[in-house]
């Protein structure tokens, strides 16, 4: 049997676990004790649970036996894999082309306020944010996903 | 109100009382453990209930006993002990189960919760401790929720993929009124079979030609031994096992060759490497089968079943992938295989293996006659008889016993196979004898692993243990040197490794023992032994630089196997 190379992408996995800080320890522990290639991982208070959402840089056969592993786990409640996850910044700028640029990157992106609202696939936005110049920015994510709010 | 248990007033339960209960309505039979200040509330409870318990010599030992009992039995084994370093003891025994899928219950006793997080008196974080081999681990903080979760505990243990699961207890928790002991068990449905997938996996075993069945630890857990020897006398597959899915599949059968990997036979390696479809079910493809992955089977289209779905792909990509429990997987392949037997289609790929195996088999007959391990295995098996039951350590010994004891009864062999601890054979035994107190248990180990241990005597004389002992003694860590003569260039750092004298040990404990040398009656000895009541030591003195082959370096593929020829 000889395994054949495949492409690895961004695979986001979204999870709900109960149990508190030994579930959340449990699951990071895991990530290491797999070996799991993360390569984002964000969490926050969902009810009485935590929801978290995975981004596994990985083929996606691989993410979904990672997910059908952490569903094994007795803290996850729910693992859904994401079909698609978006990052989204508040960012203020001076630079004048930001609307050009972000719409040449693929990134969906309006002013509000002063603040600059900017959302995007993850790899999308890193490149943009690499190409602006920065005076202030708040990154959230990746957490979501567009439509539903990941919730 | 009446305690319609016991039928005596009733009083307001504590958690001990608590945990007590429900290792009764768990049907828990025996515990094996050790108490100490944290676990006292509870052991303050439990000569009032009706469970057996087992005070060994060591905590490691509690956990490898309870092992033993639960591979025996297919029941949850428990395990008990105090907090701090009775509870760092237990890690060797819960590692081991984990790597095996043993279906285990830990229950520890936790420092007091005023106390919990200041570094207090034999306090440790078990719970973040062992969460890296434990299915599972709770930390129980309301004396209220100490039934449900001893319950719940029992129940992740055993469902699904079996393994560890911890109940840490604070002792003021143990001590603690509680009222509420509500359990409603959760009887998850298991997940629908894919038909297709079974379909197609029945029709690539139809249509090989040169196929293997590869039967792993799974088959046991599951109890699918009869599905596994339906669906190869149906077909006329060829079997293999894993080392933990020996005695799954009877050592005497036709359709039995053997197991492969790093020491497994040769011929089998290279069935394995000219097989057209690998037929896996309940193994997980560990590194010590398949060598160097990208070499393994490299012309095999394989159809994987497990119980674990993450299982599947984690190391070879199947053709098909099952995730399902063994025996319902078997039940429902077999559904589309029909009635018939269909065995003619492999018949000249069985004579070409029974072919290959020709050179093993009169290697293997020509060494029965000789002083060494191949003799020591058949004395054994044809003193104690077909209902024995085998507990091996690990190292050589482990892989002479797998190779040359012939288990023809189910679930016979019980090692530590993923996790290789050395040390597991002694306790191990423990609980298989107290599981089957009338049938015969031997223990295999080698002189080093049987030291880490032997404390257990004291528990096995204290019990009455019929448990015989044969230590294949070769005065090295015997693996190990192997390892530094082919790989180190015969520097032998630390592997020559002295022991008591196992008859005067013996004696000291109130056992008897005796030393078998090269030219002694091997026969006779273990005759001898087995006609003993009680346990005994048998010392069997062996060639130093005895090795187990072939041999296949680590990461390597078959195409590297060490030979005796080569060797």
């Amino acid at each position: 049997m000889t395994p054949k190379t495949q492409a690895t992408a961004l695979n986001p996995i979204e999870l709900r676990l109960t149990g508190g800080m030994l579930a959340l320890n449990r699951l990071i522990m895991t990530f290491q004790n797999k070996r799991m290639p993360v390569a984002g991982f964000t969490a926050g208070r969902d009810g009485g649970a935590l929801r978290a959402t995975l981004v596994l840089d990985c083929p996606s056969e691989t993410a979904r036996r990672y997910a059908a592993l952490l569903s094994s786990l007795e803290d996850v409640e729910e693992v859904e894999l994401a079909g698609e996850t978006i990052e989204v910044a508040l960012l203020k700028t001076g630079e004048a082309g930001w609307r050009e640029s972000a719409a040449g990157a693929g990134v969906s992106a309006h002013e509000e306020g002063g603040t600059v609202v900017a959302s995007g696939a993850p790899e999308k936005m890193e490149a943009w944010l690499g190409s602006l110049e920065v005076d202030d920015i708040v990154r959230l994510g990746p957490v979501a996903r567009p439509g539903d709010g990941g919730g | 109100m009446d305690n319609t248990a016991f039928n005596i007033e009733y009083k307001p339960r504590t958690g001990s009382e608590a945990m007590c209960e429900a290792l009764l309505d768990e049907g828990v039979e025996y515990l094996f453990g050790y108490p100490g200040g944290a676990i006292m509330p509870f052991y303050h409870a439990l000569p009032d209930y009706p469970l057996k318990h087992i005070l060994v010599r060591h905590e490691q030992a509690a956990a490898h006993a309870a092992d033993g009992y639960a591979r025996a039995t297919g029941r949850v084994g428990v395990c008990v002990a105090t907090s701090g370093p009775g509870a760092t003891n237990l890690v060797t025994g819960l590692a081991t189960a984990q790597m095996d899928s043993v279906p285990l219950v830990a229950v520890t006793g936790q420092v007091g919760r005023p106390a919990m997080g200041k570094d207090s008196f034999q306090e440790t974080n078990v719970t973040g401790m062992t969460l890296p081999f434990t299915k599972h681990s709770f930390l129980v903080e309301n004396p209220d929720e100490l039934y449900p979760t001893m319950r719940r505990a029992f129940e992740i243990a055993r469902s699904g993929r079996p393994g560890p699961v911890l109940v840490d207890v604070p002792k003021d928790v143990q001590f603690a009124a509680c009222d509420h002991n509500g359990y409603r068990r959760l009887r998850e449905a298991p997940a629908p079979l894919e038909g297709p997938a079974l379909e197609a996996a029945a029709m690539l075993l139809k249509r090989a030609r040169q196929p293997l069945i590869l039967a792993g630890h799974g088959v046991t857990l599951s109890g699918a031994e009869m599905e596994l020897r339906l669906l190869a006398e149906r077909t006329g597959v060829p079997v293999v096992t894993t080392l933990l899915g020996i005695s799954a599949f009877p050592d005497d059968h036709p359709l039995y060759i053997g197991w492969p990997g790093m020491h497994g036979a040769a011929s089998v390696n290279r069935a394995i490497d000219r097989s057209d479809l690998l037929f896996a079910v309940g193994m997980r493809f560990d590194d010590r089968i398949t060598g160097a992955v990208a070499k393994f089977a490299p012309n095999a289209k394989i159809v994987h079943i497990d119980v674990d779905p993450s299982e599947l792909g984690k190391v070879v990509k199947p053709t098909v992938g099952i995730a399902a429990d063994a025996r319902a997987a078997l039940r429902g392949i077999l559904s589309y295989l029909g009635d018939e037997e269909d065995v003619d289609g492999c018949a000249s790929w069985r004579a070409e293996i029974a072919e290959s195996q020709d050179r093993e088999k009169r290697r293997e007959a020509e060494a029965r006659d000789e002083y060494g391990p191949i003799r020591i295995m058949a004395a054994i098996k044809a003193a104690a008889g077909e209902e024995v039951r085998l507990v091996t350590d690990v190292g050589q010994h482990q892989m002479w016993a797998a190779k040359f004891f012939g288990f023809t009864k189910k679930n016979s062999h019980i090692t530590s196979g993923g996790l290789g601890t050395m040390g597991f054979a002694l306790p191990a035994a423990m609980g298989v004898a107290f599981a089957y107190p009338d049938e015969p248990v031997w223990v295999v180990a080698g002189d080093g692993g049987i030291q880490m241990n032997l404390q257990e005597l004291a528990t096995i004389r204290d019990f009455g243990l019929n448990i015989k002992v044969a230590i294949l003694n070769n005065g090295y860590l015997g693996m190990v040197r192997q390892w530094q003569q082919f790989f180190h260039n015969r520097r032998y750092s630390e592997t020559p490794i002295t022991g008591p004298d196992y008859e005067q040990f013996a004696a000291a404990y109130g056992l008897a023992g005796r030393t078998v040398s090269p030219g002694d009656d091997v026969e006779e000895a273990v005759s001898w032994a087995q006609a003993q009541q009680g346990c005994v030591i048998l010392d069997f003195h062996i060639d130093p630089e005895a090795n187990v082959y072939p041999m296949i370096p680590s990461g390597m593929s078959v195409n590297e196997m060490i030979e005796e020829d080569d060797a």
